[in-house]
């Protein structure tokens, strides 16, 4: 007898549907698999001949063998465990009268039957979902996960003995009950700025990057704050939308980076060490593809601490996933874009000793040495860091003490003001946020008064900036005039925006 | 050119000499003597060098010296020899003059008046701030001679550069980067101001050009002002040659304790002229300062300039309280005045008064 049930394999992001086709026939006793299963599938025969050994039931005796349909995709991982155990049973003529149709089955085995959860579930989910599946028979550990989908009937279940009785009508297992999406419900983070004493200039910088989705590069000496300033920006940035938090958790999902949670209900913030490659970095692997830390990033932060550290072309490759919000990478494997939007925060010493430009610390780097130092990052990616800020190195107790520092909701309530200014301003032009206005929007959004031009002109002169700099401080201009809830870019504007162009100086 | 340039021409860049001797006869040249008597022994010198290993035969001297000016030609310099007209006279006057100095640039820029502005490659932000300014109003009186190091002799440069009244001493052969990351700076100064250098073509800086090179920047010059020095900075071997050619001494003042600034504060010590600006220097050579239109400042900004001024120094949060503005406001004030010349950052969100 031939059972056929259905299972998803996943290529990226996406699920993709997989027939798990048994045939059962007199002969010689074997156990063949076709269809392109790598090792990682081929060894889940051992462990389904086990679990439904162990589980109280009877492994078909004669020739199986086993399809994955289409037999032209490359299968990996263990979720096929219980779609195949299932199929042989069926094959095997244990579960006459259970009705399988349409349901699809997801879940790793362990060798005495009891079913273990699996990465990526969320977006298998949500590609069968699309694709008229309805009915889901999924690891009980992920049915948090799962619980987040919505208009469909998921089973949890723990062991494959659970699975037969309730496929067979003998148990009744209720679906998992739909839960509401609530942002920052799973908050992880504890960091808020009201935890950061003093540093008033680089809040603000902090404000204005969060309130444009401008990136921010923090200079300053060693031991000043710049990393504590940086896992702020996640609680300053709007909360997630459902859409949003769907799209993240199913990288996560993928990544198995997904914690019980069930969803990320909190903007992402990576730290890679500066010793990450490329590929660890954008994406990539073996056959399979994964996704990299850019990915994980999505809808979140990506921190650089230390950005002159890393590898130059592992910077460089971040150029394009900046500009384009996505990263498609080619591998043995196959071809995958995933989505890449992050928020970059680099930090960085002003030199290698880190004591240039301080006030009260001598510098003992030589011209030459500062000068290989901030070459290590490129033009063109500074060129995408629209503001640049130095933090405080002197102790600021004198001004700190006592005062009262505003809280990370406060500023949040701010910068969803302005965002909301932005989403009216970009209505169907694609673009979110002020950060990614190219020449023609600048042109139409950011026109300067005459003072305003002079002021620029003259900023021009007298710092030698680059054409690029003058696009980053109209940009910059921009979101603090949203921020004053102003129409207009005002003087005032252009002149907080031209003081946080440090890197112009640097370059 | 005529006998004698071509003479001296031969023997600073042809003459088969070793570095040591080239060095002993480049100092035999020139004692403090009349300058006619000096020529007479520079000759005799060449005369007996040459003698010695051409055998009196004085024909290939000529065709060597006329084929390094060929050379010289094709990379756009020019040799101004003790011999020639325009060889400045204030450096003719020191004890141990350049025999030739090799130019690249505007040649009209030897006659004309010159002053010195030499800074540490350290050297704190408003210093250079400073030094630009300075340099930019005195490149209307004076020819600003400097070096052409990072730091201090780049922010005279960036002064001075624009009215192409600058002179640039190198401590290496005029067709020489030095520094590597200021080539293209070298370009433009050979192409708006002047190139002087001591040294023949390919000649790599040591150690040693840079002090004789401080001797040509003070001789040069009829006076310096040091924008920073440390403690043991070769920019005091500059003062140091000024004072002993008779020259003015000017110092920008360092806060005590400023290590950057050690150096200028010890030269005021010794007597030299405390500097804060262009007039201090103009007034000196008894030169009236050209009136200059005070900027245009805001109700905002004169408050803000009047807070900094009182403070001297201070972080843009205690600017801001003082003032009574919120931090951005003060940022964006600060920064205006940045633009308007009258205040200068000091690393860490600090913002510093300038004159």
């Amino acid at each position: 007898m031939i059972a056929k049930i259905v299972c998803y394999a996943l290529q990226g992001l996406e699920g993709v549907p997989v027939e798990v086709e048994t045939d059962v026939a007199k002969g010689m006793p074997a156990y063949d698999m076709v269809g392109l299963p790598d090792a990682s599938v081929k060894e889940s025969k051992d462990r389904v001949r086990s679990a439904i050994k162990n589980s109280g039931l009877l492994f078909p005796m004669g020739k199986i063998t086993i399809n994955f349909a289409p037999a032209d995709i490359r299968k990996e991982g263990s979720a096929f465990d219980l779609a195949v155990a299932v199929s042989l049973l069926k094959a095997g003529e244990q579960l006459t009268g259970a009705d399988t149709q349409g349901i699809v089955f997801l879940g790793e085995l362990a060798l005495d039957g009891t079913v273990r959860p699996i990465a990526g579930l969320l977006p298998i989910l949500i590609s069968a979902k699309a694709c008229g599946y309805t009915r889901f028979v999924v690891p009980a550990a992920n049915a948090r996960e799962a619980a987040y989908l919505g208009g469909a009937d998921i089973y949890p279940v723990t062991s494959l003995k659970e699975t037969v009785r309730f496929l067979t009508g003998e148990e009744h297992i209720p679906p998992v009950a739909p839960e509401r999406f609530i942002p920052r419900l799973h908050a992880k983070e504890t960091a808020d700025l009201k935890f950061v004493k003093g540093q008033p200039v680089a809040r603000r910088a902090l404000e204005i990057a969060v309130a444009g989705g401008h990136n921010l590069l923090l200079v300053g000496p060693p031991g000043t704050g710049k990393t504590m300033l940086a896992r702020c920006i996640p609680s300053v940035m709007p909360d997630l939308t459902f859409g949003e938090a769907l799209e993240i958790t199913k990288i996560h999902s993928v990544a198995g980076t997904l914690g019980e949670e069930g969803i990320i209900s909190e903007r992402p913030f990576r730290t890679p060490h500066h010793t990450a490659t490329t590929v660890a970095m954008c994406g990539g692997g073996n056959r399979a593809v994964h996704p990299g830390e850019i990915s994980l990033a999505h809808g979140g932060v990506l921190f650089l601490d230390e950005l002159p550290e890393y590898k130059r072309s592992t910077l460089e490759a971040l150029r394009q996933p900046l500009e384009d919000g996505t990263i498609t990478v080619s591998r043995a494997g196959g071809t995958l874009t995933f989505p890449a939007r992050f928020m970059l925060c680099a930090s960085m010493n002003p030199c290698p000793c880190g004591n240039y430009g301080s006030a009260d610390k001598v510098c003992t780097c030589s011209p030459s040495e500062i000068r290989r130092y901030r070459k290590k990052i490129s033009g063109p990616l500074l060129d995408r860091i629209d503001l640049q800020v130095e933090v405080d190195s002197v102790p600021y107790d004198a001004l700190a003490s006592g005062e009262e520092q505003e809280s990370s909701a406060a500023v949040r309530e701010r910068v969803n003001m302005a965002r909301a200014i932005q989403n009216v301003r970009f209505e169907e032009t694609g673009i979110r946020t002020n950060a990614e206005m190219g020449e023609r929007e600048l042109a139409v959004c950011c026109r300067l008064s005459a003072e305003g031009e002079r002021i620029l002109r003259e900023a021009f002169e007298r710092m030698n900036l680059s054409a690029r700099a003058r696009a980053r401080i109209l940009k910059v201009s921009r979101t603090i005039a949203d921020l004053a809830a102003c129409e207009e870019i005002l003087p005032a504007h252009v002149y907080e925006a031209v003081s946080y162009r440090l890197g112009d100086m640097l370059e | 050119m005529n006998a004698a340039e071509l003479d001296y021409l031969w023997l600073a860049a042809c003459a088969p000499l070793s570095e040591k001797e080239r060095h002993a006869v480049l100092r035999a040249c020139g004692r403090a003597l009349p300058p006619a008597e000096l020529e007479k022994i520079c000759a005799a010198v060449i005369q007996s060098a040459a003698d010695g290993v051409y055998k009196g035969d004085g024909a290939p001297r000529a065709r060597e010296a006329e084929a390094y000016l060929a050379r010289l030609e094709k990379a756009g310099c020019f040799a101004v020899t003790l011999a020639s007209a325009d060889y400045p006279a204030a450096l003719r006057a020191i004890p141990d003059p350049p025999l030739v100095l090799f130019c690249k640039g505007r040649r009209e820029l030897l006659a004309a008046r010159k002053f010195c502005i030499v800074g540490a490659r350290s050297i704190p932000p408003w210093a250079a701030k400073t030094g630009t300014a300075i340099a930019a109003e005195l490149a209307g009186r004076f020819a600003v001679v400097t070096g052409i190091a990072e730091g201090g002799d780049a922010a005279v440069i960036a002064g001075a550069l624009p009215a192409g009244s600058l002179i640039s001493v190198l401590p290496c052969g005029p067709d020489r980067d030095y520094p590597a990351a200021h080539a293209a700076l070298k370009r433009q100064i050979a192409q708006q101001g002047l190139i002087i250098s001591e040294y023949p073509l390919g000649m790599l800086s040591q150690k040693f050009t840079f002090h004789e090179r401080n001797r040509v920047l003070a001789g040069l010059s009829e006076g310096v002002l040091v924008l920073a020095a440390g403690q043991k900075s070769g920019t005091l071997i500059t003062a140091d040659r000024a004072l002993a050619y008779g020259r003015d001494v000017f110092a920008l003042p360092h806060n005590a304790g400023a290590p950057q600034g050690a150096g200028c504060n010890e030269l005021i010590k010794q007597g030299a002229y405390l500097c804060t600006d262009a007039g201090d220097v103009l007034a000196m050579f008894g030169m009236e300062r050209a009136e200059r239109s005070a900027p245009s400042l805001t109700e905002q900004e004169q408050k803000m300039l009047a807070v900094l001024r009182g403070a001297g120094e201070g972080h843009a949060a205690a600017l801001a309280k003082a003032a009574g503005v919120p931090v951005w406001e003060a940022q964006a004030t600060l920064s205006s005045l940045e633009l308007k010349g009258l205040a200068a950052r000091a690393g860490g969100n600090m913002y510093t008064a300038l004159k």
